[in-house]
């Protein structure tokens, strides 16, 4: 059996769980050097029934990340940090582990928030954070993940050679 | 009760001066509304946090504005926006709006008129922490004068019979708070 062959035969679904329902126990790190701000966000998150951890050194949440690199499925992160830059974090973040982050700041210049945007943040939060804007970022995860999917399932139509690709529901493809 | 009721109501009739006074605003009624039964000092807890932060910021600006060889504008720039972040998120609206203006000169590197808007950010910030310790006292004052009278009863046999779940989630409170329960036997 070609490896092409193999790579058909089983759909991503079967072996990457989906999530259909609301994931309440979503495992969120989130870093700021402010403690006011940590505690405050922290017990938002809480209340949103995640299972939360807190740093206040963007370099402690690295060496987190990298010892555990599947105990988080999102970063909420400040981007004005002493030790790092958290555009810096957010560089590492997707080059290392590819999760999810969402950059926050007290700072709302459009400079800045395309800064985010460019750097691959998911979303920024203007601060002060509000619990609303929290208890929907489990779309992040759902999204990121749904993305990886479709990824994996195109590479895998790909080596299938002289079939034709399938229509599928969402066929607006943003890589060919 | 009605002393306990006269207390309560002093809360309120307090809490609402401060809002209408502009000490805080809308997003220090966000942060009383997460206090629940796991963190019933939560507001306080976060306040402490934030009067030591802030103190130590104010500290660190007017020592960087003293230098003889030349202002740090830099360092000044980073306590502000730190300390704009921290007073947004606890609702401390003049301190927040203090330190906007402060931003200005700081930008500008004016010494003179950021050496005025630290004056003016140590009195906001001043007012806001007596303002939020006096709210303090009077909240833990009003808890402890209930749990007094919850105990007494329990005392007199002529008394309401309380929920003892209740009395002990408020002795919890008041041993938390730094007090102690008298007991009546």
């Amino acid at each position: 059996m070609s490896t092409a062959s193999l790579i058909t035969t089983w759909k991503v679904r079967d072996v990457v769980p989906v999530p259909d329902q609301f994931p309440t126990s979503l495992r969120v790190l989130v870093v700021d050097d402010d403690p006011t701000c940590l505690i405050f966000l922290e017990k938002m998150l809480r209340n949103c029934s995640y299972d939360v951890t807190k740093c206040n050194r963007a370099e402690t949440a690295l060496l987190k990340l990298r010892e555990n690199r599947n105990g988080f499925d999102i970063v909420i992160s400040d981007v004005h940090m002493p030790d790092m830059d958290g555009f810096k974090l957010l560089e590492h973040i997707g080059l290392e582990m590819d999760l999810p982050v969402i950059m926050m700041s007290a700072d709302d210049g459009k400079d800045v928030v395309m800064k985010g945007v460019t750097h691959g943040a998911c979303d920024y939060l203007i601060k002060p954070v509000r619990i609303e804007a929290l208890k929907n970022i489990w779309q992040h995860v759902v999204r990121k993940r749904k993305n990886e999917w479709k990824d994996l399932e195109q590479s895998g139509s790909v080596e299938e050679g002289d079939r034709q690709p399938k229509q599928s529901e969402d066929a607006d493809y943003s890589s060919s | 009760m009605d002393f306990v009721n006269l207390l309560q109501r002093k809360f309120i009739d307090y809490s609402s001066s401060l809002h209408r006074e502009g000490i805080v605003d809308d997003q220090f009624t966000q942060l009383r509304k997460l206090e629940d039964e796991n963190s019933p000092h939560f507001v306080m807890e976060v306040a402490s946090l934030f009067f030591e932060d802030c103190e130590k910021l104010i500290n660190n600006m007017a020592i960087a504005l003293e230098q003889k060889q030349g202002v740090d504008f830099k360092q000044i720039d980073e306590c502000i926006h730190q300390l704009k972040g921290s007073s947004s998120s606890i609702g401390a609206m003049r301190v927040k709006n203090a330190c906007i203006a402060f931003r200005s000169f700081s930008d500008g590197q004016n010494r003179e008129g950021c050496l005025r808007c630290l004056q003016q950010l140590s009195h906001e910030y001043s007012l806001l922490k007596n303002k939020l310790q006096t709210l303090f006292r009077v909240s833990v004052a009003s808890r402890c004068l209930y749990v007094c009278l919850v105990i007494f009863c329990r005392g007199n046999e002529h008394a309401e019979p309380f929920p003892d779940v209740l009395v002990f989630q408020l002795e919890k409170e008041i041993v938390a708070a730094g007090g102690s329960i008298p007991r009546v036997h």
